[in-house]
């Protein structure tokens, strides 16, 4: 089943790009079939129902699903974990 | 390729400021200038990094990215600016831990999708500390652009 991933910043300008892009990297070489929303923080919640949400920002709602900070993307520090934490989401 | 693109008047091996506000007025003020954003871009800077932070601590070394909302930017650029002391910014993604910032990348970008490639690049080059400490040492804008070139030629 496809899965939905919500990928968000504070504008939808820099950083969730980047974050996209590695998620659909991601689940490309591990066999998902995912779809990507790229948005604003502040458009989370009109664009769910999704599977997960990966963030590059400070979110304190709980949307009632599965978040993952993105910012090991940008950092380069703890990609791999964050790799695995998406993964394990995704393979549910 | 970002160094043949990098706009020597965007680039500044001594910037002085107190705090981020200061560096953004400053950076912000020569991007602007050149001709890169519109007049509401500092201002658009300023109010977003207090709710959205872009320091980063780069395995070590402090830099921050700012960057705002398409609306602002005229064309898309890239400015970089050495601090000549360290400016406290909060981490990105957190609301209060802090990072001493040495260098600042701050990006106008216009059309996200179409420098998709270009943002990799440039964040790919920030994740490297060798790299970031090569620049903090240049002094010079033609060394800066030659440390860059380097790079990428390693990617």
């Amino acid at each position: 089943m496809k899965k939905r991933v919500i990928v968000a910043c504070g504008g939808a300008v820099a950083t969730s790009t980047i974050a996209a892009n590695k998620v659909v990297e991601l689940c490309k070489n591990n066999g998902i079939d995912v779809e990507i929303c790229q948005c604003r923080i502040s458009e989370i919640a009109s664009n769910l129902p999704a599977d997960l949400i990966v963030t590059t920002s400070n979110v304190r709602r709980d949307y009632g699903i599965p978040l993952i900070k993105g910012m090991p993307f940008i950092s380069g520090m703890g990609v791999e974990k964050t790799e695995a934490n998406i993964l394990k989401v995704l393979n549910q | 390729m970002i160094w043949e693109e990098l706009d020597r008047e965007l680039i500044l091996t001594e910037l002085e400021a107190e705090n981020f506000e200061e560096v953004f007025e400053k950076l912000g003020g020569v991007v602007t200038e050149v001709g890169y954003a519109k007049d509401t871009y500092v201002r658009a800077l300023i109010n977003r990094e207090k709710e959205y932070p872009t320091g980063l601590d780069a395995s070590g070394v402090g830099i921050a990215i700012p960057h705002t909302d398409i609306s602002h930017v005229i064309k898309s650029g890239t400015a970089i600016a050495k601090l000549t002391k360290p400016v406290t910014f909060i981490q990105m993604g957190t609301e209060d831990e802090e990072v001493e910032v040495q260098l600042i990348f701050m990006l106008a970008v216009k059309d996200p999708k179409s420098h998709l490639t270009k943002l990799q690049t440039i964040i790919t080059m920030i994740q490297d500390p060798e790299f970031l400490k090569k620049l903090i040492e240049a002094d010079d804008v033609d060394s800066i652009i030659e440390i860059i070139k380097e790079k990428e030629g390693t990617l």
